[in-house]
């Protein structure tokens, strides 16, 4: 079984992804804001995180640059960064930092996140 | 016999005839004194004139600096001393001090300000009479606005002698008054005919210095509600930015549950119920949409925007938008879509920028076409530019709306139906015009009139080897920091 974090902080979406995605028979973990989320990244083993920008604590370039430096070299688990903010200068940042992937959530529907979701877990397996 | 030389006749007589000679040498000599005197007048008056002229045509315009020149002027070549230059303040209704001769022993240059309620002075007298004033004691002039003690040593410094007021007028306007003091006693007639065409001239010049003044404290003025206006800008911006981020969040929410009780509902849904989720998921979509082109276009106008043009192949991209609008579910209108390929050179552009004009006026010729109409993409190049013209068979537009298009909102009549439909901001083409313009491109639209349909036409420039070789030049880079250009900067 293939184990996805998201990390949102919006308890509506980060539902919405949960459900949509256990539907699909993923085992989902949370966090609701960037310090939980960096925390259950360096600790637990993940398939795929999917992780958004605006957080409170810690957002999500912060978490991004920490984990460029400090992540265990043997995790594989592609952060694909989730979010509304959608500037060529952001995106450029996140890849930089390692991200995956970019995906806008307003520009998708469920039916695209699921199919962006799986295509990113075929690539790692 | 020699005369008696001591003969009291002779003597009286030889006398007489000295006498004489002596007075009309006297009357000679006095006579031409007063010549020399006139023409050294004349001369020291000539001589301040021009020195005059020389402050007015000079670079000067600072009033303290024209107005020191002046003073300098008449101590140094009309023998004045204590002269002070006072300028007329009509808004705080007084009289300030703007030069003082350096003559003018002990002074410090203080400034002065006499303000027009105390009508016992004698400078305020001259301003608001206009006319010339004498006085005996020149601390008529100062003494209101030095304290005692000041006012004492002033006195002591400055002997009691003539002091003359004169006014000083410009275009028949009182503006200032001159104070000069004479080191002997003299008619105001004497002052007054010497003075008078000088006095025009200083009129003038400080005049123009306090016109030049005027000017640049507007200036500040401007400056300053200049800078205000940009603050109130960015703020606008950032408002802008962080706002639809906002925005996006609940409706990303809405969209996404919509959806899903359209799509992966457990209960059967009957059709109204279908008919009101597509709207709800439609209406969403536009919202997202406006929010979208809003921070576009605050982006575009704050001049945060990046162009990174590259090498674009026009018919490769117009397959693409094609492929997607094709696909995409608004477009179930039977549309008949005619690509007119040719041999084309590459195009110097933005690809991301590039396709998002593409794509809004595919999109919008889609919008306006009839059931089953016609859409035709084609090129024309001239070997330095390459054109880009989409034609539909919409309903065409009036030529004197032709130019409206391009504006904010400038949505016409005709379109309002259509994009409560289809979802549109109204913002589409104006973003259109500042991306192509951004690339160094232009935009418009043809059309034979209502009814004709409309052509689209956007022009770029060819990749030339000389363009390649300067990319730099249309390059856009993005005002301000990099890290600000995201709501709530995105720390690191």
């Amino acid at each position: 079984m293939k184990r996805i974090l998201i990390v949102e902080d919006d308890q509506f979406l980060r539902e919405f992804y949960q459900e949509l995605l256990e539907a699909e028979g993923y085992i989902l973990d949370t966090a609701s804001e960037g310090e939980t989320g960096l925390r259950k990244i360096q600790q637990n083993e993940y398939d795929l995180i999917l992780l958004d920008i605006m957080l409170p604590k810690l957002n999500g370039i912060q978490i991004l640059s920490q984990l460029k430096t400090q992540r265990a070299k043997n995790a594989k688990a592609p952060i694909v960064v989730l979010t509304n903010l959608g500037q060529d200068v952001t995106i450029k940042q996140c890849f930089d930092l390692g991200a995956a992937g970019y995906l806008i959530k307003s520009a998708l529907n469920p039916d695209e996140v699921l199919n962006e979701v799986k295509s990113y877990l075929q690539k790692t397996t | 016999m020699l005369p008696d030389l001591f003969n009291q006749e002779y003597f009286l007589a030889s006398n007489a005839f000295l006498i004489f000679l002596l007075a009309i040498i006297l009357s000679l000599y006095i006579s031409f004194r007063r010549k020399t005197q006139d023409l050294q007048e004349r001369n020291r008056k000539l001589s301040a004139l021009r020195k005059l002229d020389q402050v007015m045509m000079s670079y000067y315009t600072d009033l303290e600096e024209v107005a020191q020149k002046i003073t300098d002027a008449f101590a140094l070549e009309l023998g004045y001393e204590n002269i002070t230059l006072l300028v007329l303040d009509e808004k705080r209704r007084l009289l300030k001090s703007v030069a003082m001769s350096n003559l003018m022993a002990g002074s410090k240059r203080g400034k002065i300000e006499i303000p027009l309620s105390d009508s016992q002075n004698i400078a305020v007298q001259t301003v608001l009479e206009g006319q010339v004033k004498l006085t005996q004691s020149s601390q008529n002039v100062f003494i209101p606005l030095l304290e005692q003690g000041k006012g004492g040593n002033l006195n002591q410094v400055q002997r009691p002698k003539t002091t003359v007021v004169h006014p000083i007028k410009a275009r028949n306007k009182v503006i200032g008054a001159m104070s000069m003091t004479l080191n002997k006693a003299s008619s105001l007639d004497v002052h007054k005919e010497n003075m008078e065409e000088l006095l025009d001239v200083i009129g003038a010049s400080l005049n123009n210095a306090i016109l030049y003044q005027d000017l640049k404290v507007m200036g500040w003025h401007l400056a300053e509600a200049n800078k205000k206006m940009q603050d109130l800008d960015q703020m606008k911006d950032d408002f802008v930015s962080v706002t639809s981020h906002e925005l996006k969040t609940p409706m990303t929410a809405i969209r996404s549950y919509a959806w899903m009780a359209l799509n992966k509902s457990d209960v059967v849904l009957s059709d109204r119920l279908k008919k009101y989720l597509v709207r709800v998921l439609i209406s969403t979509e536009r919202l997202i949409n406006l929010v979208n082109d809003l921070l576009n276009i605050s982006r575009i106008e704050s001049g945060r925007i990046e162009i990174n043009p590259e090498s674009v192949d026009l018919i490769s991209l117009s397959k693409d938008i094609l492929d997607e609008i094709y696909y995409s579910k608004s477009t179930q209108k039977n549309i008949n879509f005619v690509l007119l390929e040719q041999k084309l050179p590459k195009v110097f552009a933005d690809g991301e920028k590039l396709r998002q004009v593409f794509l809004n006026l595919a999109g919008n010729a889609v919008k306006f076409s009839p059931e089953g109409g016609k859409i035709a993409i084609g090129f024309f190049t001239d070997g330095k530019i390459v054109e880009t013209y989409i034609k539909d068979e919409g309903p065409g537009i009036d030529q004197e709306d032709l130019g409206r298009l391009f504006t904010k909102f400038g949505r016409l009549d005709s379109s309002y139906e259509a994009t409560a439909a289809t979802g549109g901001s109204g913002l589409g083409l104006y973003i259109s015009k500042n991306l192509i313009e951004l690339m160094h491109g232009r935009i418009w639209a043809e059309s034979e009139g209502l009814g004709k349909g409309t052509i689209f036409k956007f022009s770029l420039p060819i990749a030339t080897e000389e363009v390649l070789a300067h990319p730099e030049q249309f390059k856009v880079r993005p005002k301000g920091e990099a890290k600000g250009l995201e709501p709530a900067a995105m720390p690191l």
